[in-house]
């Protein structure tokens, strides 16, 4: 491409044609315009005259310039102008079409794809192979990329989706770094940096092998870190890219409902402040409302960075302690629950209370600190309570040691058969050192967990051995004696720390150990993040997983991952974020590294960085030919002048030209007119417009919607229903305005009360609507309407009556339901004298039409229809919701038709009689 | 034949619509002794007729064959019964179908032929009502007169003639009889000229109605023109044509002036039409120029 004052030409080559130009002006010049013949009888006269002026006539200076210019801008135009030109140039005859596809392309992931199957047709025009390559994905173990034509690959990336986890940069870096093809790289990047160094190393690898473009930028990217607890608040910290302006971000927590079913639970916002990059989402919910928190959203945004999901972290269990020996005062240190407390206090809510009590409150565990013997009717409650999926942890103590429970048979409420006594080593009075405990051995919860040189156990009870014990040890000491047993009962487990809970039997309690440990058993879930420490060891199964774009599904298919790899804290291929089981915990895996910020990728200098959708590249082609053309044209309207044939052509086109410009121009001026016209000539229906432009939008949607139904139900057939301004617009020809009460209006003035007033006389109806669901004019809306029409003069006004003609002008209808139900519909008073006919249900009731008609149950809501025909707004719920929409809708039906009919529905009850008199 | 039907059924149709309320044109006939040719009306004075006109007293010199008996014989005296003397007046029209009189501009209502031919048609029908006998120049056969004349009349009108201008034909007329020239006389002056002057010897009455175009009097061309006659045969090229105005309407002047005075040497009338003004002035004009003789 060559590139002349920033203008780059396709093909250049064809400039060369402007060489030409100084010959055309010779020829041009020479050779006038052709005379025109004409017939004319006369020429006889004409015969033997003389030019007055002999010159031969030239071509004149300007319509020389005229054409000159017109083929230069042709020959340029055709030579492929273009502004800021991509470069084209191809160092290579293999192409690489590169993505970032990670969690931030989904954002704008159509876009994307739109732009790789340009390059790669691109790539198919010219014949070249082309590989296609997500960054996300591992590299392929042979080093080698796969090329092929540019149609396979294009129906590759048809179906390429982004993956939810950064690129690879690292791993491709290594692939590529003895790749022996030479190729040109297209990378279109998500504009985040992700790992600046594997990423600068990958862009200088590819540079090497050929050309590198990058392609797309930074727009704006906000994620989300994972959520924690924070001073009882659920929080989670949204980060953005820096740079950005004050901006708002929304988030939803959402969860199971009481019903089981996902719903949101809170809605919250926040500002990023000018400039800075993050900011706090906080939620502050009770706790049960918090433990069902499964997942937290930035509302409008399309990636999985801007989902997180919680896990045992932003859980908050509830624990019931209870102790056998009474608390002594003063000695808390030697109290069997207070090392409980301790290591639970910052991470659960702690219930000391009467059992049964406790048990109400529904807790997620009970603790039972050396309790020994429950009365028999404790025992069945808390034995119900596990089996119903508590987690009961018994310790062992003295009093435990001391009692028979356990002894001749399994207790409910002990995992294991115990010995009597227990043991006790390593005191003054026994043989053998204090014992320590044994590694965890695999498979048990406390597997992974690091076992301290000096913790050692003193005194024990002791597990009856049997055929069943093997299986229910968690942990054992040194010499194999089991020191955490479990049994599974019914949905929940029992867990017996052969140990106090205090220091007297063994220093576990003060121990760090001792911390995990309970976490391991979920007693407590820890508010930090789940730690490597709790994590390794374990094989976590995939429950829910997050997609690129941030949807959350249900997964069956992965194999369970190795907790070591999920203790990266950031997920991979293979590793999706979601959220991973294993037994009773729960660990959350989200896409953002706890760690991680967000940071704008950085390409070297000589990188090209191209716009996403080919941007600024401006093909003037267009323009200059539309030029040339434009010339040529006048070229033309000036020969006609010329030669003297334009008086023909110049009037009617002229008349054509000021035609077509008064036809785009017109309706505007004229469009006042136009409306009244229109409603003069249809049925139109009218709403008052308010201050309020949300009622307005309302208002119109409203009334579309009843037009709607009018014109599918009945033959009044309204078109577009129009606002109307009772101060200025012309009233006489709507026949029904809706007239939506808000707090804003002023009461309309002079001209516009004589302009109602005149309008109520001559048979115009007005509904106004309160909105308010109004209370038998005690609401503030009412006082507000009867201050709007204090100028007006309203007949007097009743609640309308059953046997109204609204009640039966189309629909038959017992009330008139719009958004809200159930509140009075004021009509014009019937005279006192309104008799009743013989036989006749209906009253004989004044002729004409009730000039105002006003309630509060916001017909317009319950009517509104969008242009694609949606309800806008949600009336009532289920089935009474419809069918009360149903009814607002022949509410309208009915009003439209008393206030086009009249009475003429009232008067059908004089039918008997005219039918009798017709018989005579 | 359905077109020249419709066409002479248009032609009479605008013509008789043009001759309305114009009373039937007498021609007053020139010369009367030397005609005798019998015609319809009565010349208000005693003569050859078929009407009765009066009885006179005879007097010395009256034929006795001329004395009406059954007028004498109831009273002393002699009486003669005269006849009033019927004669009608010939009118022969030259309407040029030459292709110059295809010609119309934008401005002009019709093309120069169509309203030579109206013109024509509606004289003839004038002429018709009022008795006199109207003939063609075109058409070797005498004047005729009736409703079966003005039909052959408006046939032989639709004709046209190939070459660009016309010239009236030779055609033996009667003596005193009146010609008629419609016509753009923009043909060859000295053969016009010439067969004007041959009509003349024949002791003719004489009128002429140049009929012109607009655009042929205002000359509202401009820039590089090729003018060219009708049929192409004359050429004309300028390079500027606004420029030619004065000199177009010098000859223009000089040809109409050759005309008057042509007119005025034959003793005959000479007038104009353009064909942008209706045609009943003109009309008019040759109605009183008939009625008064040249």
């Amino acid at each position: 491409m060559t590139t002349v004052a920033g203008i780059g030409f396709l093909e250049p080559w064809l400039l060369v044609a402007l060489l030409a130009l100084p010959i055309l002006w010779w020829l041009l010049r020479a050779v006038p315009p052709s005379p025109l013949t004409l017939r004319f009888p006369a020429v006889v006269l004409l015969m033997g005259l003389r030019d007055a002026d002999s010159t031969p006539e030239r071509t004149p200076w300007w319509l020389l310039l005229l054409r000159l210019t017109a083929l230069t801008l042709l020959i340029v135009g055709f030579a492929g102008p273009v502004i800021n030109p991509e470069d084209r140039a191809a160092d290579n005859k293999l192409h690489v079409v590169a993505l970032d596809a990670s969690w931030a392309s989904a954002a704008d992931w159509d876009r994307r794809q739109q732009r790789v199957a340009e390059l790669l047709r691109q790539a198919e025009t010219g014949g070249r192979p082309v590989a296609l390559v997500r960054w996300t994905d591992p590299p392929p173990s042979e080093a080698a990329l796969a090329f092929t034509a540019g149609v396979d690959a294009l129906s590759r990336a048809a179906a390429m989706n982004p993956l939810a986890w950064r690129p690879r940069y690292a791993a491709w870096a290594d692939a590529l770094e003895n790749a022996a093809h030479r190729f040109d790289t297209f990378w279109i990047t998500d504009g985040l940096a992700h790992d600046e160094e594997s990423r600068a190393r990958l862009a200088a690898i590819l540079a090497s092998r050929g050309r590198l473009r990058v392609i797309g930028g930074s727009d704006s990217q906000t994620a989300l870190r994972n959520p924690r607890i924070d001073d009882g608040r659920l929080a989670v910290t949204a980060l953005r890219l820096p740079g950005g302006e004050r901006e708002r971000v929304a988030a939803t927590a959402s969860g199971p409902g009481p019903d089981g079913l996902n719903r949101i639970l809170a809605r919250e916002e926040a500002w990023f402040e000018d400039g800075s990059t993050e900011t706090e989402v906080s939620f502050d919910l009770p706790t049960e409302i918090r433990n069902r928190v499964r997942q937290i959203r930035l509302l409008g945004r399309r990636s999985a960075g801007a989902v997180v999901v919680t896990d045992d972290a932003v859980r908050r269990r509830r624990v019931a302690l209870f102790g056998g020996s009474l608390e002594q005062e003063g000695s808390p240190l030697l109290s069997p629950l207070h090392y409980l407390r301790q290591a639970l206090g910052p991470t659960a809510d702690i219930i000391e209370t009467d059992l049964s009590d406790a048990l109400q409150s529904d807790p997620d565990v009970v603790i039972l600190a050396d309790v020994g013997n429950l009365s028999a009717d404790a025992t069945e409650h808390v034995s119900a309570w596990v089996a119903d999926g508590g987690l009961l942890v018994q310790f062992a103590g003295p009093r435990l040691a001391s009692s028979d429970v356990g002894r001749f048979e399994e207790h409910q409420l002990l995992p294991v058969r115990l010995r009597a006594g227990g043991r006790s080593v390593g005191g003054a009075m026994s043989w053998g050192d204090p014992k320590r405990l044994r590694a965890f051995p695999p498979g048990s919860p406390f597997s992974g967990l690091p076992v301290p040189d000096d913790v050692v156990v003193n005194r024990q009870v002791m597990a009856q051995p049997d055929h069943r014990l093997a299986g229910r040890v968690l942990a054992s000491l040194q010499d194999g004696t089991p020191l955490v047993t479990a049994r599974d009962e019914g949905m929940g487990r029992i867990v017996l720390f052969h140990v106090s809970a205090d220091v007297q039997w063994s220093n576990l309690p003060i121990s760090g150990l001792f911390v995990d440990m309970l976490r391991r058993l979920a007693v407590s879930a820890g508010q930090r993040a789940a730690t490597a420490q709790d994590l390794l060891g374990q094989y976590w199964t995939p429950v829910r997983v997050i997609d690129a774009f941030g949807i959350i599904r249900p997964e069956g298919s992965i194999a369970a991952v190795d907790g070591a790899l999920i203790s990266e804290g950031e997920p991979a291929p293979g590793i999706p974020p979601g959220v991973y089981a294993s037994s009773d915990r729960a660990v959350a895996l989200n896409v953002l590294h706890p760690s991680a910020g967000l940071e704008p990728a950085a390409w070297p200098a000589d990188v090209r960085v191209l716009p996403l959708n080919g941007g600024t590249e401006l093909d003037l082609k267009p323009w200059f030919i539309a030029a040339a053309l434009l010339l040529l044209c006048a070229d033309a309207a000036a020969v006609l002048v010329l030669t003297g044939r334009a008086t023909r052509l110049i009037g009617p086109a002229a008349a054509l030209a000021v035609a077509t410009v008064l036809s785009t121009w017109g309706p505007g001026s004229a469009a006042a007119g136009d409306r009244e016209r229109l409603a003069a000539n249809n049925t139109v229906l009218a709403y008052v417009i308010t201050k309020d432009q949300r009622q307005d939008a309302i208002s119109a949607a409203g009334l579309l919607g009843l037009s709607t139904i009018l014109h599918q139900r009945t033959s009044i057939e309204p078109v577009e229903p129009v606002a109307v301004d009772v101060e200025q617009d012309e009233l006489a020809v709507y026949p029904l305005l809706y007239w939506p009460v808000t707090a804003g209006q002023a009461s309309p003035g002079g001209e516009a009360a004589r302009k109602l007033d005149r309008y109520l006389r001559t048979g115009g109806v007005i509904l106004f609507d309160t909105l308010d669901s109004g209370d038998g004019g005690a609401s503030e809306r009412f006082r507000h309407l009867r201050r709007l029409t204090a100028t007006l003069d309203i007949p007097p006004l009743e609640p309308a009556p059953a046997d109204h003609v609204l009640t039966r002008s189309f629909y038959l209808l017992q009330d008139f339901p719009g958004r809200h139900a159930g509140s009075d519909v004021w009509v014009e008073a019937a005279p006192a004298d309104a008799g009743k006919l013989e036989g006749v249900p209906f009253r004989n009731l004044n002729d004409g039409v009730s000039p105002v008609i006003i309630g509060g149950n916001d017909w317009a809501s319950a009517w509104a229809i969008g242009r694609d025909g949606r309800f806008l707004f949600p009336v009532g719920s289920g089935a009474a919701g419809q069918r009360q929409r149903e009814l607002a809708y022949r509410f309208g039906v009915n009003l439209v038709m008393y206030v086009l009919t009249g009475n003429y529905k009232s008067d059908q009850v004089h039918v008997p009689a005219l039918l009798e008199r017709l018989g005579q | 034949m359905g077109f020249r039907e419709h066409a002479v059924r248009t032609d009479r149709r605008d013509a008789e619509a043009l001759a309305e309320g114009i009373p039937p044109l007498l021609a007053r006939a020139h010369r009367l002794a030397a005609t005798l040719s019998l015609g319809v009306h009565g010349r208000r004075r005693s003569g050859s007729g078929e009407e009765f006109w009066q009885y006179r007293p005879a007097v010395n010199g009256d034929l006795l064959r001329q004395i009406d008996w059954r007028k004498s014989a109831r009273s002393d005296e002699h009486f003669l019964r005269q006849l009033e003397w019927q004669t009608s007046q010939s009118v022969t029209l030259w309407i040029d179908l030459g292709q110059s009189m295809q010609y119309w501009s934008r401005k002009a209502a019709d093309r120069k032929a169509d309203r030579a031919r109206l013109l024509g048609l509606a004289l003839a029908i004038l002429l018709s009502r009022a008795g006199e006998k109207v003939g063609l120049f075109d058409d070797p056969a005498p004047a005729e007169t009736g409703e079966v004349q003005l039909s052959k009349l408006a046939l032989s009108l639709l004709r046209t003639s190939a070459s660009d201008y016309g010239l009236p034909p030779e055609k033996e007329l009667r003596e005193g009889s009146v010609a008629v020239f419609l016509s753009d006389f923009l043909g060859d002056w000295d053969m016009l000229e010439g067969a004007l002057g041959r009509v003349a010897e024949q002791r003719v009455a004489g009128c002429m109605l140049q009929i012109l175009d607009p655009a042929e009097i205002g000359f509202p061309f401009d820039g590089r023109r090729v003018f060219e006659s009708m049929n192409g045969t004359l050429r004309f090229e300028t390079l500027r044509a606004s420029a030619l105005r004065d000199a177009y309407a010098r000859r223009l002047a000089e040809r109409q002036s050759a005309l008057r005075r042509l007119a005025a040497r034959l003793g005959w009338r000479a007038s104009v039409h353009v064909t942008s003004d209706p045609p009943l002035a003109s009309l008019l004009w040759l109605y009183v120029a008939l009625e008064d003789g040249s």
